[in-house]
């Protein structure tokens, strides 16, 4: 605390990490799709183009709220 | 081919991979202090090169962008020469450009049907423009050869003379000589500056290198323009496949006439469909720009720390993740799209 700068420094850091706590919930969320996404690939595999489409595309959505907290914490560190 | 032969050819390639490896180490921990990795300065927004037409600066996005471009219309005007001369049968570079566009049409074809001839020129040309700037932001000079200038944060590095190329002094940066005790500088170890004499006295003593190019993605604008592109393209298939009748999906008026409460219900999601329209807006650009960005920034702060075994594999990892990312770009928008010329269906049968 003797430090002002320092410490605002040392608080953005925490968080930006903080920040990324979002990406627990979109790699839940990626890994739910490429599961869900290979079991169905497995049972009918000559759907598989269709499923792997729409699979990613989940996984894009999911993946977009990781990629939200990403930009949220660089702007924390590199802007604000 | 790789099967067949050349098994001498491959023992070429593993001394050559071996000697590069050997080169980077000892440029990483044994060589002098000027061949070290420095560690990367991050800037968010893109900086101008100085190039200005009028009074608009050209930042160094923009001129990756216009070196895509081009490389886009070399590519294009090949093909086109190819066609013309009327050989039936591709091989090597216009194998794969069939390859590229027959994956392309068949995504097109699956998602939209019958709109898929005047819907594809959109998403395929967002395809080979995202594609073809994040293969090319990877190569090497990329955000390491610019100029030098005076670092604003006040921690820098020394500049140190390499060489005279005429009128242009070639400078780099030296992590031997650290200006200050936090060390945080210019990307990569070598910047040029346009000395006259007249600025020769005016040269920087904390440096950073501002390089001449930086990946598009990496600008936020790159993305926002593709996405407003997209959105708004949407809006002009839906009114060309369904008639002005396309914007009762936002203003569902005759609903709120005729419906009763489910009318007025209708009518609020119609006002969510507008903020979702927004929405795509953002998470287009903001998807891309965050995973290129995040890329740089891994590739360059991880090449500084460990610089010798670890950075390939990250490049091989960009080039997935740029391949990755225009198609998802590529998916999203044939998505959308096709989805504003199928209409509403459900609301219809109410």
């Amino acid at each position: 605390m003797n430090d002002p700068v320092a410490f605002v420094t040392a608080l953005k850091l925490l968080g930006a990490g903080m920040a990324m706590m979002g990406a627990i919930g979109a790699g839940v969320g990626v890994g739910l799709a490429a599961s869900g996404g290979v079991q169905a690939m497995g049972r009918n595999p000559d759907a598989a183009g269709i499923i792997q489409t729409n699979m990613i595309l989940g996984m894009a959505f999911a993946e977009a709220v990781a990629i939200y907290a990403l930009v949220v914490a660089l702007i924390i560190i590199f802007v604000a | 081919m790789s099967e067949a032969k050349p098994k001498k050819r491959f023992g070429v390639k593993r001394w050559i991979i071996l000697g590069l490896f050997a080169v980077g180490i000892y440029a990483a921990f044994i060589g002098p202090s000027i061949l070290k990795p420095v560690s990367p300065v991050v800037v968010l927004p893109a900086e101008p090169t100085g190039l200005r037409i009028g009074s608009f600066q050209i930042t160094n996005t923009i001129l990756a962008t216009l070196l895509a471009d081009l490389i886009l219309i070399l590519m294009a005007i090949g093909v086109y020469r190819f066609i013309k001369s009327g050989q039936l049968v591709p091989s090597g570079f216009y194998n794969t450009f069939e390859a590229i566009f027959e994956f392309m049409w068949n995504s097109v074809e699956g998602t939209a049907g019958k709109w898929a001839k005047r819907i594809f020129p959109i998403p395929a040309t967002i395809f080979l423009l995202v594609l073809v700037a994040n293969m090319v932001k990877l190569v090497p000079g990329f955000e390491s050869i610019g100029q030098i200038e005076q670092s604003p944060s006040g921690e820098g590095y020394a500049p140190v003379k390499l060489l005279q190329l005429g009128g242009l002094e070639v400078l780099t940066v030296d992590k031997g000589q650290p200006v200050t005790l936090i060390t945080a500088t210019g990307e990569t170890a070598s910047g040029n500056i346009k000395a006259t004499t007249g600025e020769a006295e005016a040269l920087c003593t904390i440096c950073e290198v501002v390089p001449f190019l930086r990946g598009s993605a990496t600008d936020l604008n790159f993305p926002l323009a593709l996405a407003l592109i997209t959105v708004v393209m949407t809006q002009v298939y839906g009114v060309m496949a369904l008639g002005p009748g396309y914007f009762s999906k936002f203003l569902p008026v005759k609903q709120l006439v005729s419906g009763g409460i489910f009318g007025l219900i209708n009518f609020v999601v119609g006002i969510l469909e507008i903020i979702l329209e927004i929405a795509k807006i953002l998470s287009f650009s903001f998807r891309l720009f965050g995973n290129i960005f995040a890329g740089v920034i891994l590739l360059s702060i991880l090449g500084a720390l460990l610089p010798v075994v670890i950075p390939p594999g990250l490049y091989i990892f960009e080039v997935f993740f740029g391949a990755i990312q225009a198609y998802v770009f590529f998916l999203l928008a044939t998505v959308f799209i096709s989805g504003a010329t199928a209409g509403h269906h459900g609301d219809e049968q109410h």
